[in-house]
């Protein structure tokens, strides 16, 4: 009888323990809309769906040699999942603004914490950056920039090293800002 | 009919017949002649290294065309990553520049600028 018992406990304490990981990773994505109207209105349109296997199979085909590439291959080390959608659009927030305050809703502490939040009066843009935490290591990052004319969800699940993806600067057409050397001046 | 009869008929039956003049020598010919026209045992069995060779190069053939599924699919995972880190790059810099612009117009503030 006392067998049964502790392997009742036992059992449904091991599966947590094996889909806790799982499970954290999973906390990290976030349910992102199919956004299907949003496109139809869009002049241009990004949709990146990368889940672990893919991000592998794409970090086989990174030319270690190219600096862009090498730069992707640093970043990608640890993350699990990179999900992007991205809209322009040829009149002024053509977007409806509900569709972002729902995706801002799943942002929530205690998982997900602000990490830098930017709105711009002038230039009429919204950039939020989340970080999901686990204990002192970040499992995901999210960001959602509203402009007048787009719309971009980045949804990263793993752990993320912002340092890295700063040093993406400079790479991918995105020109360097010097932001160290802008400060100490 | 009798026993003895029956025994007679069967040793009739099963008697020793010398077979026809030139048999011996109609049944070498024969052999001789079949064995010629025979195709040789390696010409018999070469089917077999042309089967071999023929599954090979459907093998190779297959496992060329999944390595270019195998490349074209990276390939695109790549091209989609690539962008991916483009998008959270500029959006990132959006949000630096965000930040920087704020702490400069601050530090401005502060020095009476």
């Amino acid at each position: 009888m006392r067998t049964v018992k502790l392997t009742a406990l036992l059992v449904p304490a091991l599966l947590a323990a094996l889909l806790a990981p799982a499970a954290q990773a999973a906390d990290a994505r976030l349910a992102l809309p199919d956004f299907k109207a949003l496109e139809a209105k869009a002049s241009d349109s990004v949709s990146v769906t990368l889940d672990s296997s893919l991000i592998g199979l794409a970090a086989r085909f990174l030319d270690p040699n190219k600096p862009e590439d090498a730069a992707a291959r640093q970043v990608i080390a640890g993350i699990s999942g990179i999900y992007v959608r991205s809209f322009t659009f040829d009149a002024d927030f053509a977007y409806p603004r509900e569709q972002v305050e729902r995706l801002r809703q799943q942002l929530s502490p205690p998982r997900w914490q602000p990490l830098v939040q930017v709105h711009n009066r002038k230039d009429r843009n919204d950039v939020d950056v989340y970080v999901a935490v686990e204990g002192s290591r970040t499992t995901g990052l999210t960001i959602i920039a509203s402009e007048p004319r787009e719309f971009t969800v980045v949804n990263i699940v793993g752990s993320v090293d912002l340092e890295k993806l700063h040093q993406l600067e400079g790479h991918f057409g995105i020109p360097k800002l010097n932001l160290n050397e802008q400060q100490q001046k | 009919m009798t026993d003895d009869d029956l025994e007679a008929q069967l040793r009739a039956a099963l008697r020793p017949i010398e077979p026809e003049e030139g048999f011996a020598a109609r049944l070498g010919a024969r052999i001789a002649r079949e064995r010629a026209l025979r195709p040789p045992l390696a010409l018999r069995f070469l089917w077999v290294p042309a089967a071999l060779a023929a599954t090979v190069v459907v093998a190779l053939l297959v496992a060329h065309e999944r390595e270019l599924q195998v490349e074209r699919a990276g390939l695109a995972a790549r091209q989609q990553l690539i962008e991916a880190l483009r998008v959270t790059d500029e959006k990132l810099d959006l949000a630096y520049r965000g930040v920087n612009d704020a702490a400069r117009r601050r530090a401005a503030g502060d020095t009476g600028v």
